[in-house]
């Protein structure tokens, strides 16, 4: 549409640079509308990067909530096809163990089959060779399409779709007020946290994707959501155990799916409620470990004898049905506010609920009411528009047709960027050196994110490429990795601070389990870093929302 | 087998005490599950940096008075710390090491990321600073080897900067780099050093070097030169013929590998033993709670005997240690430590902050002899970081703690 | 509760702290920029693997397995059975014809014995080294061994055999397929030095070639019929004849040892601590005062004692340099630990030649320099490498033993 005219006037103001607020920026866009997508630290740092990465076939909430389970499997299917670079078609496996009660399976199997999802009782034998790595105990087994997602990867090549269609995205920039004129939302005032300015944005319609965040951004507009913060923790271990995703086929519990992600596996989740306050601070503790231990190992018996990475927790942005004044009901489902109907407020809708399978449906949804409020008539069309990176087949055709002798390297780096990988400078042998040598992350992966996928710093950098995700924890990729850093933004205090935050956030996730191996690379990494480089805590952010 | 010491570890504390009993007449085996820390070294020794209560050290005897009882330092004594920190230069020179340094008055060396830090003994490589803010020069010639992306030059210029150094950064190319290149994960420090020291390529890089100076007074490069012969250091200075700084470099360190292979070297040319990619599974004891023998995985059923038995296994990196869930347990003899048994207590949630699982390890006796189940083992020392009781990283007297508990523990065995 | 309380993985690749002090210690690297360094190969390239197949990359096949690496790694991580591991599961080419002879030691032996003369006639002239250069790929710079015109073996059966029971004690002897096929005389030795300490020496029921060259060229099939065949063998001697099996090759041993359980995937763990290497055995003798060695007064010998990489990894290279210095007259240098560059078969190959020899270039200066009577092996392909390569002669610590020791005196010592 492009009614603005001046530089800090859009159709629409989408606030929350999660999946959700990344899908909307990219429906709209797609649809013609001149979009601003706000983020105040960077993309997928809240519920969307903090979970266990599963592209679910619905099976899970097939007993109890079968409208979620409905949803779930269309959109596994949908992005199956549309985002096949952060898309792992791996399978799914229900298992019943000696202490669960395999009538829960009839049932289950049941119900998937009611919400569309190709439900398969097999042979525990047959279950077995699928994945030697669950346990051999197991009394049953379905097999459901289930998969694993990369939800960094389909964040970014959300945004970068909206960037190509005319989005403009700030990262690190806070949304402070929202400028309210009588009952409407006229647009946002924000300050940026990298400029260190004041700014204000005008659009006929703001679109609150905060996530868990939203009720905040909902109270500046005056109106009210009732979040319910659910912390999940979740283990990550140093490398796949299992190729199939394992799930328990009981009632859903704590730590009752393994899923492979990448290069490594994770076990999830337990589920505590906690205070809204606490939600930036989340910390596992060790009875957490001990429970996703004990409960992983039934599912997988080789993860008691398997390194543990690290472990992390996220919150899941529960949302009180409007309907139950007690406020204790809680919606599982995606839940869209028109605040115009509900509560008088013009121009601001809330997209929350649902989750990351989901992302998608509520994008079009946010985005059908946000059209119909501007009146435009353009349909959705992210239901069958491949994300950019998603439009060819597989990573060995991409590299063999793009490489001469692709190694490694240029295998991971197609395996995260998917066809835009071929941008990449590989060819050139300084560009071909290794910063990251656990993830195979080049100069070259390096400096295209830095240009072109708005890092800001090496925590945003790890969320693009897996800079720091593996087995070292960032070791010595981390200070290479700043180095080049100092390099692009050419200020080596910053790049230097930046390196301390980073070590230090990355050690957030291995104190929790340090023990054993993890302690050793402790060790080795104080060594380095405290020792041989003499870094000291000065300038270093100590908590910091990932 | 049989040897009169046996020494667990084949480290910088174990290569020292091994040395030192060696050429006085023993006949000592070195028993080393893989390559040592000193692989990852600074470049310098430290002896104490900072109190436990954060101020700095300048002279670390003198400090050494006000540190608690259960310190390393404290247990061997002040009188004996100081005798064994002034003989360490002339320990190490004996061994064909050149180190400068003083142990009443701390120089400062410059790290990989442009930080000082206090140091005892500094090894010929590098340039120790009198004063923590000590200008390199006026005009500083920053060199790198185009692509090595462990030596951070940004950071450096940005530090010397700060103490009014002009600093301007260039990179050279070597032909013989390139075929290094060709795979992405081998410009690495000893990597270059390897080639470097083929068929004199350093000569090569020097001359470059020499080319590139213009009005710079000074001149800084990676220290990745000399991984088989530290005189090729020395030559490189007067090749490039103004001051040169040589800093140290993310890891694995040159110098500190070459120190390493210098040490053994002068172990097993005294006589002694050096079993490398072995380790000790299991230890008997007599009836009198001495070790009697200890078997390995490689030897098997022919035990090995010894007199005296030295533990040099290092903290948690080298599995001197051994955390669990549970616990923290030294695996060989299975000595008493001194450890916080809640795992709260073991970490700091901010990584830059002191950490106390450094400051676990071995109980010992005033002559580092070591207890098990409370009681002493009089032929069993325990040196080096596997002692508990000093947070030897932000004490900063890692090397320092190895040297001397080495010489210490060696001459416990020599006058018993 | 005890979790957690073995956390490493079974191939424990997940130890690695990526401290990178195994790629200072490769042979390979810094001359073969092609080889992607044991880390990357080894702990890292499998988490990549374990992800997806395809991150297998044919680099690889440049890992000489001397396990230098493993030596030097401060984690214990098997870094080099990861790399070979790693060949044997990913490579679906099927080995090429040159390397299927190369690695078909006792089959080629057991041919080329027959018609030896003929053979190492042929194998010498410049045109058949051509015509292995150009087709087989064998660097025309190698000499191959020269092939026995009778084996080991039937010697063996035919002078000693007989009178070997008359002894108190027993050993089974591996033999291998250079001893067998291409230099008896050091079996003779063997012979010889262990009737005059006191034992028996019988051969295995069937021994196959132990397989060290079938596993580095990726004929898996072919060596695990030969490892269970071996086994099975070394079970009946053990077990039924209570002979322990010595050996003189380092490779040989090692492989049954530990290649057998890591490679293979088949357990020997009932008679691994009875398969050793002659010199630990005769160590072992002496150091008990089992058997008592009487040496000739006027030996005298400057010799270089070089540890093969596989006898690095066993750690048994004081065995044999401690019954060396037993020797009166013997002036002994343990030369620095060096890979040699040979790595069996993978120095024959014609696209390995100039890394092999930069790689034993160290070596060659070193001896060069020391100028020693000979040099001393336990490793039959260092033998070669140092022969091609030095002016000096390469003999085995047995043979050296069996030269020096007064056998006479000796044997009556041991009655």
């Amino acid at each position: 549409m492009g009614t603005g005219v001046r530089d800090n006037e859009f159709d629409v103001i989408i606030v929350g640079g999660g999946i959700t607020g990344a899908g909307t920026a990219r429906d709209c866009a797609l649809r013609g509308l001149k979009v601003l997508l706000i983020e105040r630290h960077d993309l997928a740092t809240g519920a969307t990067g903090r979970n266990h990465g599963l592209l679910h076939s619905g099976a899970r909430y097939a007993v109890t909530d079968r409208e979620s389970a409905e949803e779930c499997i269309k959109e596994n299917m949908i992005l199956r096809k549309i985002a096949r670079h952060c898309v792992e078609e791996t399978e799914g496996l229900f298992l019943t163990l000696p202490e669960d009660d395999l009538a829960y399976q009839a049932k289950f199997v049941e119900s998937c089959q009611a919400a569309g999802i190709n439900a398969e009782i097999i042979d525990p034998k047959e279950a077995l060779r699928m994945e030697p790595s669950a346990n051999p105990d197991i009394i049953g087994a379905v097999k459901v399409p289930d998969g694993a997602v990369d939800p960094f990867r389909l964040t970014s090549a959300n945004v970068i779709d909206a960037k190509l269609h005319g989005a403009k995205v700030m990262v690190y920039s806070e949304v402070t007020s929202l400028i309210k004129e009588g009952d409407t939302i006229k647009g946002v005032e924000t300050f940026n946290h990298i400029t260190k300015q004041k700014e204000k944005y005008y659009a006929p319609v703001t679109v609150n994707a905060g996530g868990i965040w939203g009720q905040h951004i909902a109270e500046l507009a005056g109106a009210k959501i009732n979040m319910f913060p659910a912390k999940g923790a979740l283990l990550i271990f140093g490398h796949r155990v299992n190729n199939v995703v394992l799930n328990r086929c009981r009632k859903p519990a704590n730590a009752d799916i393994l899923v492979p992600g990448d290069t490594i596996c994770l076990i999830g989740t337990t589920s505590s409620r906690v205070p809204f306050e606490e939600v930036d601070n989340m910390y596992v503790t060790p009875d957490e470990v001990d429970v996703l231990l004990q409960e992983g190992e039934k599912l997988a018996p080789s993860l008691a004898s398997t390194r543990i990475l690290r472990a992390y927790a996220g919150v899941r942005p529960l949302v009180a049905t409007d309907d139950d004044p007690s406020g204790r009901n809680i919606s599982r489902g995606i839940v869209l506010l028109d605040h115009e109907t509900r509560d008088g407020i013009k121009g601001f809708i809330s997209i929350t609920g649902g989750k990351l399978m989901t992302y998608r449906l509520m994008a079009e949804w946010a985005t059908d009411l946000v059209c119909r409020k501007l009146n435009s008539s353009e349909t959705c069309v992210t239901m069958h528009t491949p994300l950019p990176g998603s439009e060819k087949e597989n990573i060995d055709e991409i590299s063999q047709k793009t490489w001469s002798k692709p190694g490694a390297t240029h295998k991971a780096t197609v395996g995260r960027h998917g066809a835009r990988a071929v941008s990449i400078g590989l060819n050139d042998e300084y560009d071909a050196s290794l910063v990251c040598e656990c993830e195979e992350v080049s100069v070259g992966e390096v400096r295209y994110a830095v240009n072109e996928l708005d890092v800001h710093n090496l925590v945003d950098l790890r969320r693009r490429t897996r800079v720091g995700m593996g087995t070292c924890q960032g070791e010595l990729c981390a200070c290479r990795a700043a180095g080049m850093l100092a390099d692009a933004h050419k200020c080596t205090d910053r790049a230097k601070n930046d390196l301390k935050s980073f070590v230090n956030e990355r050690w957030k996730g291995m104190y929790p389990i340090c023990w054993g191996d993890t302690l050793r690379e402790s060790e080795y990494s104080q060594w380095i870093y405290s020792g041989v480089c003499g870094l000291e805590s000065e300038g270093c952010e100590t908590d910091k929302a990932e | 087998m049989r040897f009169d010491t046996v020494i667990i570890g084949g480290g910088l504390s174990g290569l020292v005490c091994g040395i030192r009993l060696q050429k006085s007449g023993k006949n000592c085996a070195i028993i080393s599950a893989g390559q040592s820390a000193m692989h990852f070294s600074s470049g310098t020794f430290d002896l104490l940096g900072r109190m436990p209560d954060g101020s700095v050290v300048e002279n670390p005897l003198e400090a050494i008075d006000r540190l608690d009882a259960g310190h390393p330092y404290s247990i061997i004594g002040k009188e004996k710390v100081a005798r064994y920190a002034t003989e360490a230069p002339d320990f190490l020179a004996g061994c064909g090491i050149t180190v400068k340094g003083d142990a009443q008055s701390n120089s400062w060396r410059i790290t990989p990321t442009g930080e000082r830090k206090p140091a005892w003994l500094t090894l010929g490589d590098f340039t120790p600073l009198t004063s923590k803010n000590e200008k390199i020069g006026t005009k500083a010639l920053i060199v790198n080897i185009l692509g090595y992306l462990d030596f951070n030059t940004k950071f450096l210029a940005d530090s010397f900067e700060k103490q009014g150094t002009v600093c301007r950064i260039a990179s050279i190319r070597l032909e013989e780099m390139e075929r290094l290149r060709k795979n992405p994960s081998e410009m690495r420090s000893t990597n270059i050093a390897r080639v470097m020291d083929r068929d004199n390529i350093w000569e090569k890089a020097a001359s470059q070097v020499k080319e590139m100076i213009k009005d710079e007074d000074v001149v800084v490069l990676p220290a990745v030169f000399g991984l088989k012969n530290a005189e090729t250091v020395e030559t490189m200075r007067k090749a490039i013929g103004i001051k040169t700084v040589f800093v140290a470099t993310m890891p694995p360190s040159v110098p500190g590998i070459r120190t390493q292979m210098t040490l053994k070297a002068e172990f097993e040319r005294a006589g002694g033993r050096f079993f490398i990619g072995d380790s000790v599974i299991e230890a008997d004891f007599n009836e009198d709670n001495t070790v009697k023998s200890v078997a390995t995985y490689n030897f098997g059923d022919i035990r090995v005997y010894a007199d005296d038995f030295v533990l040099a296994t290092g903290s948690f990196f080298s599995k001197g240690l051994i955390a669990t869930p549970e616990k923290i347990y030294e695996p060989v003899f299975g000595i008493d430590l001194n450890y916080e048994e809640k795992r709260d207590g073991w970490f700091d949630r901010n990584f830059w902050n002191r950490q106390n699982y450094i400051s676990f390890g071995a109980k010992v006796s005033e002559k580092l002899n070591t207890y098990v189940d409370g009681r002493p083992v009089e032929n069993l020392y325990a040196i080096g970081s596997l002692l508990g009781g000093s947070n030897t990283l932000y004490e900063g007297c890692g090397g320092g703690v190895a040297i001397i508990s080495a010489l210490a523990a060696a001459d416990e065995i020599l006058h018993k | 509760m005890k979790m957690q309380e073995k956390n490493i993985s079974e191939n424990n690749f997940e130890q690695c702290i990526k401290c990178t002090v195994c790629t200072v210690y490769c042979p390979v690297v810094p001359v073969n920029p092609l080889y992607p360094g044991p880390k990357q190969a080894g702990p890292d390239g499998e988490r990549l693997r374990l992800k997806k197949g395809l991150f297998f990359d044919n680099t690889l096949k440049y890992c000489l397995n001397c396990k230098r690496c493993e030596v030097a790694c401060p984690s214990g991580v098997r870094i080099a059975d990861i790399i070979q591991s790693a060949r044997i599961k990913y490579t679906t080419e099927p080995p090429k014809l040159r390397d299927m002879i190369l690695a078909s030691t006792d089959f080629m032996g057991s041919v080329t014995t027959k018609v030896a003369p003929v053979a190492n006639f042929a194998l010498g002239l410049k045109p058949t080294k051509a015509v292995m250069d150009a087709v087989l790929k064998v660097d025309k710079h190698r000499t191959f061994p020269k092939y026995a015109s009778k084996t080991f073996e039937s010697w063996y059966k035919k002078n000693v055999k007989a009178f070997q029971e008359s002894f108190n004690h027993h050993v089974s002897f591996f033999h291998g397929c250079y001893v067998n096929y291409n230099y008896p005389q050091l079996g003779k030795d063997l012979i010889s030095v262990m009737n005059a300490l006191g034992y028996g020496v019988h051969l295995l029921e069937k021994e196959k070639c132990c397989g060290t060259a079938l596993i580095s060229n990726c004929m898996i099939d072919q060596a695990k019929k030969n490892a269970v065949n071996n086994l099975e063998s070394i079970r009946k001697s053990v077990y039924e004849r209570q002979m322990p099996v010595i050996g003189t090759s380092s490779s040989c041993n090692f492989t049954i040892r530990d290649e057998y359980p890591h490679l293979l995937g088949i357990d020997n763990s009932d008679v691994r601590d009875y398969i050793e290497l002659a010199t630990r055995f005769i160590y072992r003798l002496v150091e008990e005062k089992k058997v008592k060695m009487v040496f000739k007064k006027d030996y005298k010998a400057k010799i270089a004692y070089h540890t093969p990489c596989h006898m690095e990894r066993l750690g048994w290279g004081i065995f044999s340099t401690e019954i060396l210095r037993m020797i009166p007259g013997v002036e002994l240098t343990v030369l620095d630990s060096n890979c040699c560059g040979i790595a069996g078969t993978y120095g024959f190959k014609k696209e390995n030649y100039e890394v092999s020899q930069a790689i034993g270039k160290p070596l060659f200066d070193q001896i060069a320099r020391l100028k020693p009577d000979f040099v001393a092996c336990d490793c039959e392909t260092c033998k070669w490498q140092i022969e091609m390569s030095t002016e000096k002669e390469v003999k085995n610590p047995i043979s050296i033993l069996a030269e020096a020791l007064d056998l006479i005196a000796t044997s009556e010592a041991n009655k």
